[in-house]
């Protein structure tokens, strides 16, 4: 009886470590589609920002754009601030730096993420989580009543990005899927 | 008148009908052996004319038989089994052409079978291709909104569309499922959404980039829970 339990053990214990190892290997095919949707969330964040941001773009629709952008973040996760006036970088909250993006003491500003690529390709860590980062410059212009511009900068920005595995249960079956998680975005330079 | 003379105008006299019957005799007799004559070779000559007919059959069935065969000829396979059905009802007795006629006849029965197949497989294609036409098209005026939505020129057009395909659905907080990549025979995921969060998503970024891949209703023909793909 003991032998036999033994015997059961080891089967599956092989058959789970099969398993993990099968969840571990991805396909070339898989790993880019992850990259892809890493990068996809960036975009969306950037096109967040720049509604956040726009003036014209009404209070509770800028609160709703918040809390989807916000969706995007892990907990805790901070965003960096720079200007040309200053050399020191402030961190916000995220939540924080969106609800001061969207009080900015501009009559019209524009924000546009632009050379949204990779700098460090997702690598898996040994929890699972695949972790990489991804570089952005952002282009900041504020304009006066006139029209007038009055501040332009532009900031290369780098975001760490983590993408876990995770299942939900929906309909009464398990959905398995890639989570993309944005964190801290961090000031790299800000230049004229 | 003296006797001799006598006697000749009477041998004359005996002799004349008598010359005319020979005459006539051999008259009839001439004919009716110009006439056996004329029959005999009229005979002859049609035995002739039927006989080159014959070897001409012959060698024209050879000849489109072979073509046939070797698929030198530029004859549709309808016209190929006209012709196969016109050389056959000839009845050549020739060894050769018989042997032929059963080779065309296996070749064209594999023909005809082969265009048949063709024929059931193109109409299969067809059918197929309507279904998924069909298929693909049942989810179009959904697809309609989402794209609607996505190009919509202010936040105010993009709210009626999202309130008119609401509609649609059973509830607000409908899952929304996107599949971002298919390997193995199963489904990669982005983060399961809802319908509300997933039209707001599309005012916002202004791109639909996915199509629908299945959709499940409730009794009242809402939709209970919609799954994308990544084009």
């Amino acid at each position: 009886m003991r032998k036999i339990s033994t015997i059961l053990a080891v089967v599956f214990s092989l058959i789970m470590g099969y398993s993990v190892q099968a969840q571990d290997d991805i396909s070339p095919e898989r790993k880019l589609a992850i990259d892809s949707l890493a990068l996809e969330k960036v975009r969306d964040l950037s096109k967040y920002v720049s509604i956040i941001g726009n003036k014209s773009t009404p209070w509770s629709e800028a609160n709703r754009v918040i809390d989807r952008a916000e969706e995007l973040f892990m907990a805790g996760a901070e965003m960096g601030v720079s200007s040309l006036a200053s050399p020191e970088v402030k961190y916000y909250n995220v939540r924080q730096y969106f609800e001061r993006l969207m009080r900015l003491n501009y009559d019209r500003v524009e924000i546009e993420w632009f050379k949204i690529e990779y700098v460090s390709d997702l690598q898996r860590q040994p929890d699972g989580t695949y972790v990489g980062v991804i570089t952005i410059f952002q282009k900041f212009s504020a304009y006066d009543k006139e029209g007038g511009l009055v501040y332009e900068d532009t900031t290369k920005k780098d975001i760490t990005v983590y993408v876990k595995r995770k299942e939900t249960q929906i309909g009464g079956r398990i959905i398995g899927f890639w989570d993309v998680l944005l964190g801290d975005i961090r000031v790299k330079e800000t230049s004229k | 008148m003296n006797q001799s003379n006598l006697y000749k105008m009477m041998t004359k006299q005996k002799l004349l009908p008598a010359i005319k019957q020979f005459t006539l005799v051999l008259m009839i007799a001439l004919v009716s052996l110009g006439g056996a004559t004329g029959c005999k070779s009229k005979k002859k000559l049609a035995q002739e004319q039927a006989a080159a007919e014959y070897s001409s059959k012959v060698e024209m069935a050879k000849k489109d038989l072979n073509s046939m065969l070797d698929g030198t000829d530029s004859w549709s396979l309808a016209e190929k089994e006209q012709r196969f059905k016109t050389i056959k009802s000839w009845n050549l007795e020739d060894t050769e052409v018989q042997a032929l006629l059963d080779k065309v006849e296996d070749k064209l029965a594999r023909e005809r079978a082969d265009a048949e197949r063709k024929t059931e497989e193109e109409r299969l294609r067809k059918e197929e291709e309507s279904r998924l036409k069909t298929e693909a098209n049942k989810y179009d005026p959904l697809e309609n909104y989402f794209r609607a939505i996505a190009a919509s020129p202010d936040q105010e057009t993009a709210n009626e569309k999202i309130a008119g395909a609401m509609q649609l659905f059973a509830t607000p907080d409908v899952p929304v499922l996107i599949i971002i990549s298919q390997a193995g025979g199963f489904n990669d995921y982005d983060r399961p959404t809802t319908i509300s969060k997933y039209l707001d998503y599309l005012k916002d970024q202004k791109v639909y980039n996915n199509r629908i891949q299945q959709v499940k209703y409730d009794a009242n023909k809402r939709i209970t829970e919609l799954e994308l793909i990544k084009k």
